[in-house]
């Protein structure tokens, strides 16, 4: 019984790490460029809830849109101010690039908000579910659920609209969608602007559930990066699945070695991912 | 016999790229590969330069087995090649370049360095040599990547369309420079499209189609060929698709 | 490219002169005189500083920027000349100072005679690690060295031998000199000098060898150069092995000198950063790239924490952040690639003059 609570607290959480994954896998696929400062876009997000909040009592209807749109912008500021540029250049500046942007976000945040952790109280959402022998909090079952609906969603987007079909085809060959008339530069910035999105929603989602503090992005953001290695870079199908089993894996190792250990697993099955099969589980050579 | 390649193939799930393809090059010929867009030469070459490994059959280097062998092991072995587009380094100088190839050979920089002085006035390309490799246009960096496979001593040199992309007074330059080279004793095997090579330099062509050999023999016999002719026009009815 | 007609010359074989004037890659003989004398100057501030400045904190700050200046260096092998940008070499770093520590906790010896200790577990970790890694391009691998130092990171905060979260620390009182626990920073300044001298030399002579020249190949294109007869896997994981010894020897010079290690002090992500901005400020893969970089970043760091106390630490990562933003966006290069083109500016018609001089 136990167990089956832990597996269901870890799909829940996974679903939350499938989210803002898929948005990095996107931009990822859409240009190669590593985001790393991923995490600290969650991060950002999970103060807007909290600001949100506390300052002008928006409930979780109207912080989660907010969040969303905020990161969205931001998202589109940096590809604009900064990938745009970096993305030509060579690997060293690639790499620094988005790490500079994290240092900056992050430290601004400490510098800001200070290195204590806040939280949003627990009744949010109210209270908690018991069915089945389980007990789950309403505001990770919410967590959860919506954040599977709307990467589920962003899969349909991208796949079955006219607009999802530019963006893919911009990831996969720029040069000729230019052929087709399609502007590459606005299709990049739309998917960073989404992937940033996704972060501020499964930021605002958390924030419901989590401690808030300015260095939580950095744990995170090596969560995305094994959900997308895991899932095959560009696939949201493929962050779906792997961040559902991370989400899970993560449950158990907290639970059967001991919390403390849990992030171990979690990078000891990337490298290990990364070695034997670098395109990820659901990815082609 | 110089190179052995024997019944090479190269499958790809249920498509053949190479079906059963073979070759001899003896020492110092000059030889050429050519054939219609997707007749498999390009992937032939590779497995010869030991870039990709085929499903099936042996190539043989002076004797010695080099089917599995890596691409520096055929450097070391004497065979080197050059890129169909240039891979040179972008950052480094031409002389820089082409010293990365003579160390093969010299592994002190003093007689690397004059190794490489050589082969860049053999080639050409002394007044270029502290130029930035990424600022030469596509003739000079097609020279660079000749240099910089010569550097390495090689008894073979393998040219993947060297000449193509080159404007007539280039491609006649580049010409000279392959006699030179073979003048030199280097055998060579070249994958070229443009006919005016083939006809002028080599002294065997070797036709690919539908990842087989066709014909061979004397550029101008292979050329009025009336199965490379059918080949190169295409009949309709057996499309090679991709 | 036009047509060009053949230039009358006696070398039939010479190729038709590019359209655009070639650009130089070495910089004219005025330049490099610059260069040198500039290098001499600035070696001889390196050796006098700690006499010229009286004031301790300046001294400190000195012996700092030396220390930092070894391990950006020594990163510099690996992500500079190798092109192999790892961004988790704090592993080397903390297993040199964890390795100074357990041995004078453990066994009571000099932590300094832990350097040898920590090399050896630093190369080993470099070979575990690097060995499979190598194989993965550019992100994947700077990925896998972030996720492999964070792993050893949180096994490190469990491990009762190095002191668990704790962590552990040197001598309170010195023994004997042995144990290189001086108040002054003048030793420490002068100790600091000679490693970073004795890396930069060998650095130097690597660059101008076969070594050297293999590296910049594997750096312009794996393919191309294993093409060419590099083996490419033994010459990445030469250039590991020497970067992993000196990163050590710094992180136990760094033990020494500050006789405390914890996870977080010295295997933290932010050591392997700072040493990633700090190469790349100066210029990445040059040789005196990184010293720059410490040059300016130390001084920056510790000034920074002086004047702001606790929330100091946040500012000057603000601060580091936007250079790296600053370098990415506008000179990846770093300072070098600016310095270059600053000299090379009036040097341009000179140079252009030379080689059409070459070509006529």
């Amino acid at each position: 019984m136990i167990l089956l609570q832990v597996v269901v607290s870890g799909l829940l959480m996974g679903a939350v790490y499938a989210l803002f994954s898929s948005g990095l896998t996107l931009i990822w696929g859409m240009m190669n460029v590593v985001n790393f400062a991923h995490g600290d876009f969650v991060m950002l997000a999970m103060y807007v809830a909290f600001f949100a909040f506390t300052l002008f009592h928006l409930g979780p209807l109207e912080f989660i849109p907010l969040a969303a749109l905020l990161l969205f912008g931001l998202g589109v500021a940096v590809y604009f101010g900064l990938v745009r540029h970096m993305a030509r250049g060579p690997m060293l500046a690639q790499i620094l690039g988005t790490f500079g942007l994290a240092l900056v976000l992050r430290y601004a945040a400490f510098w800001a908000f200070s290195a204590n952790f806040v939280s949003l109280p627990d009744n949010l959402v109210g209270g908690t579910f018991a069915a089945a022998g389980l007990r789950i909090e309403a505001s990770r079952l919410l967590g959860g659920v919506l954040a599977l609906l709307i990467t589920i969603g962003m899969h349909l987007v991208l796949t079955r609209t006219m607009l999802g079909s530019r963006v893919l085809a911009v990831a996969e060959d720029r040069n000729a969608a230019m052929l087709m008339g399609i502007r590459p530069d606005r299709m990049q910035a739309l998917a960073w602007g989404v992937g940033a999105a996704s972060t501020g929603v499964a930021g605002a989602l958390i924030a419901m559930f989590f401690y808030i503090s300015p260095t939580v992005g950095e744990s995170l953001a090596l969560i995305a990066f094994v959900v997308v290695c895991l899932g095959g870079f560009g696939s949201v199908p493929g962050a779906l699945v792997a961040g559902l089993s991370i989400g899970v894996i993560e449950a158990l190792s907290a639970y059967l070695i001991g919390a403390v250990y849990q992030d171990v697993v979690v990078y000891a099955l990337f490298l290990l991912v990364l070695w034997v099969r670098p395109q990820g589980l659901m990815g082609t050579t | 016999m110089l190179l052995e390649a024997r019944d090479i193939t190269m499958a790809f799930g249920a498509f053949r790229a190479v079906d059963g393809a073979n070759l001899d090059v003896n020492e110092g010929e000059i030889i050429g590969l050519i054939g219609p867009n997707g007749a498999g030469k390009s992937t032939f070459f590779n497995c010869l330069a030991g870039d990709a490994t085929p499903t099936a059959g042996t190539i043989r280097f002076a004797g010695r087995n080099v089917t599995r062998a890596t691409p520096e092991e055929h450097a070391l072995l004497g065979m080197a090649r050059s890129f169909q587009v240039p891979v040179t380094f972008e950052d480094m100088s031409v002389a820089d370049n082409v010293m990365v190839g003579a160390f093969l050979r010299h592994p002190h920089r003093h007689e690397a360095r004059r190794a490489a002085a050589d082969v860049l006035a053999f080639t050409g390309l002394a007044t270029l040599a502290e130029t930035r490799a990424g600022s030469l246009g596509t003739p000079g960096r097609k020279r660079l990547e000749i240099a910089r496979a010569l550097a390495t001593e090689p008894r073979l040199l393998l040219l993947d369309e060297a000449l193509a992309g080159l404007t007539p007074a280039e491609t006649r330059l580049a010409i000279e420079l392959v006699r030179k080279i073979s003048a030199r004793g280097i055998t060579i095997v070249i994958v070229e499209h443009v006919m005016e090579v083939i006809l002028s330099l080599t002294e065997r062509a070797v036709v690919f189609h539908q990842g087989r050999v066709i014909a061979t023999g004397a550029p101008r016999d292979v050329v009025e060929d009336p199965a490379v002719v059918a080949a190169y026009l295409g009949h309709h009815m057996k499309r090679v698709r991709l | 490219m036009s047509e060009t007609d053949l230039p009358r010359n006696d070398n039939a074989n010479a190729m038709p002169a590019p359209a655009a004037p070639p650009t130089a890659v070495r910089p004219v003989a005025a330049a490099i005189t610059l260069e040198r004398i500039v290098t001499v100057v600035g070696f001889a501030l390196l050796f006098a500083w700690p006499l010229l400045v009286q004031d301790v904190f300046w001294q400190r700050i000195g012996a700092l920027v030396l220390l930092s200046a070894i391990s950006a260096s020594a990163w510099n092998l690996l992500g500079g000349y190798a092109g192999q940008v790892s961004v988790g070499h704090a592993v080397y770093f903390g297993a040199g100072a964890y390795a100074s520590l357990v041995v004078y906790t453990d066994l009571g010896w000099p932590p300094i005679a832990g350097a040898p200790i920590g090399v050896l577990v630093s190369c080993l970790l470099g070979l575990v690690i690097g060995t499979p890694t190598f194989r993965l391009r550019g992100h994947y691998f700077s990925m896998a060295t972030i996720a492999a130092a964070e792993l050893l990171r949180i096994l490190a905060g469990n491990w009762p031998l190095v002191g668990a979260a704790v962590g552990l620390m040197g001598p309170p009182t010195p023994r004997s000199i042995a144990d290189l626990s001086f108040i002054s920073p003048l030793p420490y300044h002068y100790l600091f000098l000679g490693v970073l001298i004795v890396l930069l030399l060998l650095t130097w002579q690597m660059q101008r060898s076969r070594m050297g020249y293999y590296l910049a190949a594997i750096r312009g294109g794996d393919r191309a150069a294993r093409s060419l007869g590099v083996p490419v896997l033994r010459y990445k994981v030469y250039a590991l092995l020497l970067s992993a010894t000196f990163t050590s020897l710094a992180g136990s010079l760094y033990a020494v000198m500050v006789g405390f290690a914890d996870p977080d002090s010295a295997l933290g992500i932010l050591i392997s950063v700072k040493m990633v901005i700090t190469a790349a400020l100066g210029g990445a893969g040059t040789l005196f790239g990184p010293l720059v970089g410490a040059v300016i970043l130390v001084p920056l760091e510790e000034t920074t924490n002086a004047w702001f106390g606790g929330s100091g630490t946040g500012i000057t990562f603000i601060i580091y952040g936007a250079i790296i933003l600053l370098i990415t966006r506008f000179q990846p290069g770093g300072i070098a690639v600016l310095w270059r083109q600053v000299i090379a500016r009036p040097q341009r018609s000179a140079a252009a003059a030379e080689s059409a001089s070459h070509a006529a």
